[in-house]
């Protein structure tokens, strides 16, 4: 799926200046500037019903969405690409709890990952050349906003 | 002690060599399966089994390959559990499972004699980190050899420090990997391809001016990791995973083909009735369709121990099975695969209760393995349905029996 056409404000920016910074689960707007800059991506902004998709697409087409409350909080991310992605940088402070969740023995193996925690929630698949993922926060998910709609 | 008693205990049934058959497709019993035999000069021994000490294994399979220093054929080691992996590219080797010291294999620079290469493999639950270095390899069995190859060393002692940007959790040892090594002879000639040659792609390829300092980095085509598969002086365009049938409630261990070239023998040609799907060149997937849905990321891959899809109505496992399906009785499923070239084949596949198949500790092999797929849109047919068919995987933009690659088949 895509973001559709119920998406209303589009704005495309370049990358810029880099601003060292963990960022994305948890963090606010700044830090997906940041993870622009690190990725040296595109940035293109949407937003729906006071949910806001900031989408960073890099040169070799991994394409990363995060996912933003009224707020300002980044309550989600999803990601596909070639390569799977930095989820030290992409889970930010809820990294440690993903490691500590991947390393226990699990279906799968290489190729399949879920984590449903009560305060993470991260669903990735794929291999070489083709990965999919997302993750969230549930505590930080907007009311009327369905978890579907993260992809 | 676990192999060993696995191997008491082998009760494979080779259901092969039949030959002829004239099968065609659309109904009737499936066709009869020729397994080649091992030997020179293309055919390779596959084991599935528990793998190597301190791993249980389950629906993984191995070969062995000799490890030589360039042009020095009196220093090699050859090292047994290497995974066969259809779904990734190159061969990589553990530390753990390497002697270094009895083969010290020259490491690869990035064109400065003092700067040399390292890698980061992702993985979706974790990644491997190793230095880049050259090896002459040979296949024990079928004796195809590639020179100068360029193979990750993974969990290599004289890098230490994995790079923050090479994210956890470490799969850096022979019991984290799962195996000793893994010969990925996937659809692609490279491991990342021209991505990384135009870019330092972010926790992939790495350039090191000492040990401790390695940042992101290119990579031309001929530093990548490659399918050692394209190295081969011929038989070189792809290869056919052939492993025989396994019963319903399992096998201790099986023993099978890994054939390399397609149409290129008189062992490895397409055979009648099998049916070619173009692949995505760029992901390497083909579609699926199962119970009226549609799944975008199908692919067939020896590297995944089970089918791995979406379905509501088959039971989940209790723990600690989570993620796996228990239904009440086996289940016989159908999707039909649809490669890029609109050619569609049937799958069929069945899912058993995987905890009744687990309670045989000494069983590796199950054909009816199945769980669910984190990826919604992902239909991964693995190990589980390579058992009692020949499975083609050609190499892109090779042209393997008349088809050009990526394509799988069977």
């Amino acid at each position: 799926m895509k973001l559709t056409g119920a998406l209303l404000s589009s704005i495309v920016l370049t990358a810029a200046v880099a601003t060292p910074a963990f960022a994305a689960l948890g963090g606010d707007s700044a830090t997906v500037q940041a993870d622009v800059a690190r990725m040296k991506g595109a940035l293109r902004i949407t937003s729906n019903a006071g949910v806001t998709v900031h989408e960073i697409t890099t040169s070799y087409g991994t394409v990363v969405r995060e996912y933003l409350t009224p707020g300002d909080k980044v309550f989600a991310v999803s990601w596909h690409g070639p390569v799977n992605l930095d989820l030290r940088q992409m889970l930010g402070d809820y990294y440690t709890q993903y490691e500590q969740a991947a390393s226990m023995p699990h279906p799968g193996g290489h190729r399949h990952l879920a984590i449903e925690q009560p305060g993470l929630v991260v669903q990735v698949s794929g291999r070489m050349r083709a990965f999919v993922g997302r993750a969230w926060v549930p505590g930080l998910v907007p009311q009327n906003f369905s978890v579907n709609d993260i992809n | 002690m676990r192999n060993l008693i696995a191997l008491s205990l082998i009760q494979v049934t080779f259901l092969a060599a039949c030959g002829g058959g004239g099968y065609t497709s659309g109904g009737g019993p499936p066709p009869s399966q020729n397994i080649a035999t091992p030997g020179p000069p293309n055919v390779e021994t596959i084991t599935v089994d528990m793998g190597p000490s301190g791993v249980s294994a389950v629906n993984t399979a191995y070969v062995s390959i000799q490890i030589c220093v360039p042009n020095n054929p009196a220093i090699c080691q050859t090292i047994d559990h290497i995974e066969v992996d259809t779904g990734s590219t190159g061969l990589r080797i553990l530390a753990g499972a390497l002697n270094l010291t009895n083969v010290p294999l020259p490491q690869e620079t990035n064109g400065t004699p003092t700067v040399f290469m390292t890698e980061c493999l992702r993985f979706v639950d974790g990644s491997s980190y190793g230095s880049l270095r050259f090896a002459d390899i040979t296949l024990p069995v079928s004796m195809k050899t590639a020179s100068s190859v360029v193979v990750q060393v993974i969990g290599d002692p004289l890098y230490p420090t994995v790079p923050s940007t090479c994210p956890g959790p470490a799969e850096n040892t022979v019991t984290a990997f799962g195996a000793n090594g893994i010969l990925g002879v996937g659809p692609f000639a490279q491991d990342c391809g021209s991505a990384c040659v135009a870019t330092a792609v972010a926790s992939t390829y790495y350039s090191c001016p000492s040990t401790s300092t390695c940042g992101a980095s290119t990579a031309t085509l001929a530093q990548q990791v490659a399918n050692p598969v394209t190295l081969f002086s011929s038989d070189n365009n792809g290869v056919i995973v052939e492993l025989p049938a396994v019963g319903s409630g399992g096998a201790a261990n099986v023993t099978g083909s890994l054939v390399f070239g397609i149409g290129t023998q008189s062992n490895n040609g397409l055979a009648s009735g099998v049916t070619v799907l173009q692949e995505d060149p760029g992901t390497g997937d083909i579609s699926a369709t199962y119970k009226g849905a549609a799944y975008s990321h199908g692919y067939i891959d020896s590297g995944s121990n089970g089918n791995f899809f979406t379905d509501s109505s088959l039971s989940a496992c209790p723990t600690p099975n989570t993620g796996f399906y228990c239904p009440a009785s086996t289940m016989m499923e159908t999707a039909t695969l649809q490669g890029t070239n609109t050619t569609t084949t049937a799958a069929n596949f069945s899912v058993a209760n995987a905890s009744t198949l687990f309670a045989n500790f000494s069983y590796t092999a199950f054909s009816n393995l199945g769980g669910t797929n984190p990826d919604a849109n992902g239909f991964d047919l693995g190990l589980p349905f390579f058992y009692g068919r020949n499975v083609y995987t050609a190499i892109e933009n090779a042209t393997a029996g008349g088809y050009v690659g990526p394509y799988f088949a069977y």
